[in-house]
């Protein structure tokens, strides 16, 4: 007897975004970057296609980071002293995407100059992330957003409590905005309609609903993302936004993947276990529905790619 | 609609600040002006008053007797405070303000109810909190809280039962829950226990402006599956009319038709219908849109009118 299997079809659907600009298009990228368009739940590749994989992303920072794992400073090595050689060394290992963070030591000038070898080295499409601080944020997107405007680059971070100054350079430069929100999809929801309210074109909006690493609130997080892919397909247009969340970040902070001394013997190889880490949070949050994930481990990158490779294939 | 005025609460700075200053005058005219604009009973709730309870009690309670003669609800978690006010009430039999499933809760509040002659609100919560499903905060009360009062002797006809509101703002998939809480609990027990909700709760953390369109429109769902008391503000006036057209089945007027239309629809188990809407009248489009967040159809923001 034939088997009929039950298709769901849904009236909404994620907005497609480009990130990036080629020469045709008014930047220096080499090739720009589409994410979102489903019309349906990730991997149901029986009711929809999925017309645009997920993507890579891989952080790296303006300035040699102080705080991140020895294993992480062994994995790119030298290329981490200077943000053009470690954007491309990046490019190398499999990145789609580069996300250049920011530090609070920059000038507007240094970030200008840190943003701009970027572009010169690598030409993949570019995420860059304020320091984390409203205020030096504001100064420094400003600054990068002008200078490179017309490339589509997506500007980060934009928060409740601080978007309106990224969001307005943004749309006055031709570039995205990255919004985060802390897990909530209440409040996912109303800062994509405070920067809509703006008059940011809904095309340049990625959302960012947060996440926690494996073991440590990852399920809060897909769970909200799951929430907010269902709004979308069900309509809501305020939801319908690729989602960019933060694997590599997360992952790096947990014990398991910080800590190589002291912890139980069964934890196993330190390496090996914390590139697992960033692995599996990364992956749950694929399944999920992430639309870009940014990861730290050029082994992560390779895998991750590998395995979404086969998600799509299936 | 039964209202319990919930007007004296220790959450609004000027009731915080007069009765720092034992300002008789305020909480009589507060008081007052809740009877005035229709409330059937007036809720006091003072915060647990762990130090002061005995003396707070006796006071407020004769304060507000000066000048009502209404049912006085008594709400607190601090039990000796409960007797304290119970003691005091000279006038109509008073409403004790509440208990939940919890076993020392119910071990201590039905006891007191019973023996100073107190109506009892009743929480359908227990120890584990309150749960998102109908049936499972059914069950509480029928499993429960009710077994429990009959057995103490309680009489029934003192029994309200509250099924807990949740705000749309974080607990957004509650809400079509508790209408059919409220649904069933009317067919859980014979005869059907008395139902009283804290209205405005729906909207907490909602900014101020968007409180009371929620507040209404979640009352016109509630009062379809037959809502008849409640906790609320009697001041609202926007919430009178919604409450005095569906009591009323008043359609003259398109809101009119529209609020009872909304009480028809959750009172035969369908949804409200977006061609029951004019939606080139901005106010009209406000009422769908909070419908379809308060039946989790779409998820809150705050500026979901702006959505």
């Amino acid at each position: 007897m034939p088997i009929e299997i039950p298709k769901d079809k849904w009236p909404g659907s994620v907005r497609a975004i480009t990130i990036g600009a080629t020469s045709a298009d008014g930047g220096t990228r080499a090739k720009s970057i589409t994410v979102g368009g489903q019309t349906a739940l990730p991997y149901m590749h029986f009711e929809a296609p999925m017309p645009n994989k997920p993507v890579v992303a891989v952080e790296i920072k303006s300035r040699k980071p102080e705080d991140w794992s020895t294993l992480l400073m062994n994995a790119w090595g030298d290329a981490m002293t200077s943000p053009a050689a470690w954007a491309k060394k990046a490019e190398e290992v499999g990145a789609d995407l580069i996300v250049l963070a920011l530090t609070l030591a920059d000038s507007p000038s240094e970030a200008v100059a840190a943003v701009k070898s970027v572009l010169a080295a690598s030409g993949l499409p570019l995420i860059v992330w304020g320091p984390g601080q409203a205020e030096k944020d504001n100064e420094l997107l400003v600054a990068v957003s002008e200078a490179t405007k017309g490339e589509r680059i997506v500007l980060g971070i934009c928060e409740d409590k601080n978007y309106r100054t990224i969001v307005a350079t943004a749309m006055a430069n031709g570039h995205l905005v990255q919004a985060r929100t802390p897990m909530d999809v209440n409040l996912s929801k109303q800062l994509n309609i405070l920067i809509s309210d703006m008059g940011m074109p809904k095309e340049r909006i990625l959302m960012d609903p947060t996440t926690g690493a494996l073991g440590y609130g990852i399920e809060y997080g897909y769970s909200v993302m799951e929430r907010l892919r269902l709004a979308s397909l069900q309509g809501d247009a305020m939801t319908q936004f690729p989602m960019l969340v933060t694997p590599g970040l997360e992952a790096w902070k947990t014990k398991e993947a910080k800590v190589g001394e002291g912890v139980p013997e069964a934890w196993g190889d330190w390496n090996a276990r914390s590139i697992n880490w960033e692995i599996l949070t990364a992956m749950a949050l694929v399944e999920s529905g992430a639309d870009i994930v940014v990861l730290r481990h050029p082994e992560s990158v390779k895998r991750v790619k590998d395995a979404i490779g086969e998600l799509v294939m299936a | 609609m039964y209202i319990i005025g919930e007007n004296i609460h220790i959450i609004s700075e000027k009731v915080k600040e007069a009765l720092a200053a034992r300002d008789r005058e305020f909480f009589m005219d507060l008081a007052v002006k809740q009877v005035e604009a229709g409330a059937k009973a007036v809720d006091i709730n003072l915060g647990p008053r762990k130090k002061d309870y005995a003396e707070v009690w006796p006071w407020i309670i004769e304060t507000i007797e000066t000048v009502v003669d209404v049912p006085l609800s008594i709400d607190t978690t601090n039990t000796d405070g409960m007797e304290a006010a119970l003691k005091s009430v000279k006038k109509a039999q008073p409403i004790l303000n509440s208990t939940s499933a919890e076993p020392e809760r119910l071990e201590k509040v039905p006891a007191l109810a019973k023996k100073y002659n107190a109506k009892i609100i009743a929480l359908t919560m227990g120890t584990s909190g309150i749960p998102v499903e109908a049936d499972a905060r059914v069950n509480i009360a029928v499993e429960t809280l009710i077994p429990h009062l009959m057995e103490i002797g309680f009489n029934m006809d003192d029994l309200i039962i509250d099924p807990l509101v949740l705000t749309t703002s974080g607990c957004q998939q509650y809400c079509p829950h508790l209408i059919e809480t409220v649904r069933m609990l009317q067919y859980a027990w014979d005869p059907a226990p008395k139902i009283s909700v804290g209205l405005s709760n729906v909207s907490n953390a909602v900014p101020n402006e968007n409180r009371p369109l929620i507040n209404r429109v979640y009352l016109s769902m509630l009062m379809g599956v037959g809502l008849q008391m409640m906790i609320a503000n009697p001041l609202d006036e926007k919430q009178n009319q919604v409450i005095k057209w569906i009591e009323t089945g008043d359609t003259s007027t398109p809101l009119a038709k529209l609020y009872n239309k909304i009480a028809e629809h959750t009172a035969n188990s369908d949804e409200p219908q977006i061609a029951d809407f004019d939606m080139s009248d901005p106010e009209q489009a406000a009422i769908w849109k909070t419908t379809q967040i308060l039946l989790n159809k779409v998820i809150y923001a705050d500026a979901y009118l702006n959505n």
